[in-house]
């Protein structure tokens, strides 16, 4: 399997690019990465889990650029952030642009599908660009 | 009704013992978890047939590492087992023989912490959960996430973070056991390859292979077989807690830690004035500033100050990771746990030579897992 975010169970690119993120019903616990075990929370089973699309767009809280990655699935230098989405939860994403510059904290961000070329050909990713650099 | 480790039966470190943390070697990990163990009976003055039960914390050698290792101790048929907890697994070796020893089901026992650098194989990849980053994102990287959002929120500065990095390579200069024992400046910290963010080469702990030991007895032992009561340290807290779900919370390591940590105090009866000695998971440099603060040696934002301060060096405040800490004397995952008690042990019984903190009473001994997981010790002399 490819490292990226190229499974589209975890995005959705259209009509806007949106996480399938989850819900707990019990609670109202809202997460992502979906899973499907039971809620970290409060502890309800799986029939209490339901799925809920989080909108692509938050704010920045975070970003490292990485300069040493042994895979093959992206080149180094590239940029991780950590995006809290307007939905709720605080992601871990790629960002669209390779090096932090004009990265600051608290940067409105967008989420954006990119084809990127792997080992398994070429396949969607989703990535974070700063809501300017995005048309 | 339940009981702290401080309320039941007093727990003892009688023997420490270590081989070098080192890059990867030939030497078979029986070699290196040998000499870490004899080196604790020499120093307790025991012979190896007193002791009841011993926990092997390792978590790359394999399953069952421990009896094809301490069976040419002489095997005396005593209860063995393997102790796995990421990091933290030769801090959990060390509390599940505390608790032998406490709960009156042995007088001695032993935690010996041994590994060798080897492939990851982390369950959570088995778990299908995927996420948008997988292993795009290490630890390093987790960590200069936190770095940065720590520098930003404090106005804290690149120079301050790598600041721990001197720091530390410093006291594991004079460290015998330390895997770096070079001192460093601060130009050469910062002037490394970068790794991820802010966090340069000497900014990330080395994880090289080793051995730690560590014999915990209980009073009736160290009357019965002699032991020298006044180099014997007393555990004063053991406590091992997990992360939950901290709703609003941007930094889940140090709120972990700030509740483990919180817990060790309440147990062992201190504040965190009394703390004379720390030894912290400084797997990379931002943690130490992220755990002095969720530790209490200072307030909310003023990490970078203590440590450039002086207060953290040995001889100031309170020394922390007088050892060299993970940065320097190395991270080899299942001794480093137990190799902090024994710095712990070795600084309260005043033999800690020129990296002695005067007049050492309390230390605290602290690692973080993957996962996570976050495990305390405290340690106190003549408690
Ligand atoms: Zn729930």
């Amino acid at each position: 399997m490819p490292e990226g975010a190229s499974e589209s169970s975890l995005f959705s690119a259209s009509p806007e690019p949106a996480l399938n993120g989850g819900r707990c019903r019990a609670c109202g616990y809202v997460f992502f990465p979906p899973q499907w075990y039971g809620c970290e929370s409060c502890g309800a089973p799986a029939e209490q889990l339901e799925p809920k699309s989080l909108r692509g767009e938050g704010t920045l809280a975070s970003f490292a650029t990485v300069h040493l990655y042994q895979g093959k699935d992206i080149e180094a230098p590239f940029t991780v952030g950590v995006i809290v989405l307007d939905d709720g939860p605080a992601i871990r994403a790629i960002l669209a642009q390779r090096t932090d510059e004009g990265l600051r904290i608290g940067d409105r961000m967008r989420a954006v599908v990119v084809a990127v070329d792997g080992e398994g050909g070429r396949a969607n990713e989703l990535r974070f660009a700063k809501q300017e650099t995005v048309r | 009704m339940k009981k702290t480790l401080r309320e039941m039966r007093p727990v003892y470190v009688v023997g420490i013992g270590l081989h070098r943390y080192q890059r990867l070697s030939e030497t078979p990990y029986v070699a290196l978890g040998l000499t870490a163990v004899r080196e604790a009976l020499r120093d307790a003055g025991i012979e190896w047939r007193s002791v009841e039960s011993a926990y092997t914390g390792t978590a790359l050698i394999g399953m069952a590492a421990g009896r094809p290792m301490l069976r040419h101790l002489g095997a005396t048929g005593i209860a063995m087992a393997q102790v796995e907890n990421a990091s933290a697994s030769g801090s959990t070796a060390v509390r599940q023989a505390c608790l032998d020893v406490a709960s009156g089901l042995t007088d001695v026992s032993l935690a010996v912490g041994v590994d060798k650098p080897a492939p990851l194989a982390l369950a959570s990849a088995k778990t299908n959960i995927r996420d948008l980053v997988g292993r795009r994102v290490v630890p390093f990287t987790h960590f200069a996430l936190l770095a940065n959002e720590y520098m930003n929120r404090y106005g804290a500065t690149a120079e301050q973070v790598a600041s721990v990095a001197v720091k530390n390579n410093r006291n594991g200069a004079n460290n015998p056991y330390a895997q770096r024992q070079r001192a460093v400046t601060l130009e050469e910290v910062l002037a490394g390859s970068p790794i991820s963010g802010a966090l340069t080469r000497l900014q990330c702990c080395p994880i090289g292979e080793g051995a730690a030991a560590v014999i915990v007895a209980s009073d009736d032992a160290i009357t019965k077989l002699g032991i020298t009561r006044s180099r014997a340290v007393r555990v004063t807290a053991s406590v091992s807690r997990s992360e939950r779900v901290y709703h609003g919370a941007k930094n889940f390591d140090a709120e972990l830690t700030r509740e483990t940590v919180a817990q060790a105090y309440d147990e062992a009866r201190i504040s965190p004035d009394d703390l004379d000695v720390v030894e912290l998971h400084d797997a990379f440099t931002i943690e130490e500033l992220l755990y002095v603060e969720a530790m209490g040696l200072c307030g909310e934002g003023e990490g970078a100050r203590m440590i450039t301060s002086g207060e953290a060096d040995i001889g100031g405040r309170c020394a922390i990771s007088a050892s060299g800490g993970l940065l320097a004397m190395g991270h080899p995952i299942g001794p480093t746990g137990v190799g902090q008690v024994a710095e712990i042990t070795r600084q309260l019984r005043g033999e800690a030579g020129v990296r002695q903190q005067p007049d050492a009473r309390v230390g605290l001994a602290h690692m973080v897992g993957v996962g996570a997981v976050c495990v305390v010790h405290v340690l106190q002399k003549d408690a």
